[in-house]
């Protein structure tokens, strides 16, 4: 199987395949002055090669943040209560993929997948129920939805606020609220199979406009860099792809008139931390570098939190196998590891049962316990950026910098990163990366434990493994019939005639308004999108 | 090999999108002198059978990421008896869980690869299902 075997022998010693990087940069032997000998700006000064805050985690850890939803709201919101209880110090709410397509529980290609990726929901009462005695002013809550989709779903968290005497000057969070890459990264067919994807765009903007008037301390959007990775495309294509698409949403602000200091810190990343610790951290270390340069020097920024690359952090599920799960606690802890030696702002520890199922409760309280053994015991968070100044991490700093920045040029040349998308380009760019990965592991030239080495031939998996509850499904087809039956049909179709009627004119009003009437006369989340689908003749998958 | 080439229809059935797996191993399959036809995302089980009739495949591999795999071999298996094609093999991957891997393989799933299945093994297996009919 090992077409380059490990050499394991006894007489010879132990050694690995090959010494260059999950990104194939060649790592040296030794790492000196002739390396790096450059100068190391203080943390929280400019380009923040060190961290955006003097003095990051003394002054306060990072967020622990797990996503989490799965089956009714009910069951989801029981979820959260119990993460908040064990540690979590950030809701992260993940809808199902039938909501992530703006389909209610009954339309007939949706019907398998509900409530199993995600919570499923689309009432204003679904999210009521998720948010059950969990104070909206009291948590900072992560909203997993793109747009059009992110527009409803924000429309519901606002009214909840309202409904509950709660300011939304007052909310702290952030909606993901992009595009192209929430689904599964960038791929062609799933962002453009339900809804167009410049209307989406619009829609997301919208979305941005709207919290920056309304909720100042609400993140606007969060460029979804993990899920782009989780592709299989290596950490330069991550790094450069999330920035240029940072810098199209930019763009797009700035053309409807606002001024990049008002919004660009309220945007910020979600990316991933891979198994190459080195590489990571100086992935991460060289993307606040280049956020803090692109905004500054391009874009003309002056405030010096809008130079802030703020990102949340989850650890890849690319390295963890099904095989030896137990394994990837050890993984993902590593992973860990990297991401606060990185300096990242919030952390989700992706599960050892991740190539089983949904999380159970024992294995996301793991993930909790694996980032407060590093925050409380291992004293790595009492200095900042402890690995600043080491040659090794600072040469593969600028090496990073470098190629992203060329990369990123590539994009920007043939018209940035959403023309690429839509022109096919990234979707290349993505299958050549996977299938190149997937030859990596095949052929040994990335050794992976229990995989193509050390591996159990009779193993006999004994982990727990998260099971739905068996009528879920039913009862939210159930739930959502009888919903649409009970309710003042003349002002659901009244909002949603208007939704349609603005949409069919192809007017530059910021839809989230007309959006949240149709939410509070009732209308459905498939609903709006239909109204929304059919004003654009658009067609969706059956 | 048989003289002709083995045909076999690769997709996703209902909302997941995760296609990493079927393209690797649509490309592995085609390397190794099957005939892939690409169904993509978004699929019904009943567009995936009809297709399947369409291009008089051999075999039909669709894959599993989000806990779907029940709901939708079932609606599967229940098509192939009805159209009478028990001669098509069903093949199944993604994540699922060691006791479904039984379920499926006892409602007639003829293979099932789970993640980190290698390359050859993927191959084997599929070889080996068609193995009475090479000459």
């Amino acid at each position: 199987m090992n077409k380059k075997p490990i050499g394991s022998t006894y007489l010879e010693g132990e050694r690995v395949p090959h010494f260059r990087s999950l990104s194939d940069f060649e790592y040296r032997e030794i790492y000196d002055q002739s390396d790096w000998h450059g100068e190391l700006p203080a943390p929280g000064v400019y380009p923040f090669t060190r961290g955006i805050h003097k003095d990051m985690y003394r002054g306060r850890l990072w967020t622990r943040r797990q996503q989490s939803g799965f089956g009714t709201p009910e069951e989801s919101n029981e979820r959260i209560k119990f993460l908040l209880k064990v540690g979590q110090t950030g809701v992260n709410m993940d809808v199902d993929i039938a909501t992530k397509s703006g389909l209610d529980p009954d339309y007939p290609l949706a019907q398998g997948d509900v409530g199993l990726q995600g919570t499923s929901l689309c009432t204003y009462e679904d999210m009521k129920a998720l948010y059950k005695d969990i104070p909206l002013d009291q948590v900072s809550s992560t909203l997993i939805i793109q747009p059009p989709y992110s527009a409803i779903i924000m429309a519901h968290y606002l009214l909840l606020a309202r409904e509950s005497g709660i300011p939304w000057e007052r909310l702290v969070g952030t909606i993901m609220n992009c595009a192209l890459t929430q689904y599964v990264g960038p791929t062609f067919q799933a962002n453009t199979s339900f809804f167009p994807i410049d209307q989406a765009i619009k829609i997301g903007l919208d979305v941005m406009e709207y919290m920056l008037s309304c909720s100042p301390r609400w993140n606007i959007i969060n460029i979804n860099g993990y899920n782009i990775r989780e592709t299989g495309v290596n950490a330069i294509q991550e790094a450069a792809f999330s920035l240029s698409l940072a810098a199209d949403y930019i763009k797009g602000l700035i053309k409807r008139g606002l001024d990049v200091d008002s919004f660009a810190q309220r945007m910020a990343f979600f990316s991933a931390a891979h198994i190459d610790l080195f590489e990571e951290v100086a992935k991460l270390r060289a993307m606040r570098r280049i956020w803090a340069r692109m905004l500054k020097e391009k874009f003309g920024a002056r405030n010096e939190k809008s130079l802030w690359f703020r990102t949340a952090i989850q650890t890849s599920a690319l390295p963890l196998t099904a095989q030896q799960p137990l394994n990837n606690i050890v993984r993902a802890a590593i992973q860990t590891l990297a991401a606060v030696l990185a300096g990242t702002q919030s952390i989700h520890t992706t599960g050892y049962d991740e190539a089983y199922s949904l999380p159970t409760e024992e294995s996301q309280k793991l993930s909790i316990r694996t980032q407060q053994i590093i925050g409380y015991e291992t004293r790595v968070v009492n200095a900042v950026d402890p690995l600043g100044g080491s040659y090794l991490v600072e040469s593969l700093t600028d090496e990073i910098e470098e190629k992203v920045w060329e990369l990123m040029k590539v994009i920007e040349d043939r018209g940035g990163f959403v023309q690429c998308f839509k022109d096919g380009w990234v979707e290349e760019q993505i299958n050549e990366a996977r299938y190149k990965f997937a030859q990596a592991t095949d052929t040994g030239e990335q050794p992976v434990v229990g995989v193509n080495i050390f591996r159990d031939e009779e193993e006999d998996i004994k982990i727990n493994i998260f099971r739905h509850s068996f009528d879920m499904q039913t009862k939210r087809i159930q739930y959502i019939q009888s919903y649409r039956k009970n309710r003042n049909q003349e002002s659901v179709k009244k909002a949603l005639d208007t939704l349609y009627k603005l949409i069919r004119r192809q007017t530059e009003k910021n839809m989230v308004e007309p959006i949240m009437e149709a939410v509070s006369a009732k209308a459905t989340l498939q609903e709006i999108c239909d109204a929304m689908r059919q004003a654009a003749d658009f067609v969706i998958p059956s | 090999m048989t003289l002709k080439k083995k045909r076999i229809i690769i997709g996703k059935i209902g909302l997941d999108s995760h296609d990493n797996g079927i393209r690797i191993v649509s490309k592995w399959l085609m390397d190794s002198g099957y005939e892939v036809i690409y169904a993509g995302l978004y699929n019904t089980p009943e567009r995936i059978i009809q297709m399947a009739v369409q291009e008089d495949v051999d075999a039909i591999g669709v894959s599993f990421l989000g806990g779907e795999h029940l709901f939708y071999a079932d609606k599967l298996i229940t098509l192939l008896r009805k159209k009478e094609m028990g001669d098509v093999k069903l093949i199944i991957g993604g994540v699922i869980p060691p006791t479904d891997v039984d379920e499926l393989k006892k409602c007639g799933v003829d293979a099932v690869f789970t993640p980190g299945t290698m390359r050859e093994t993927i191959i084997r297996t599929i070889n080996d299902l068609f193995a009475d009919q090479i000459s």
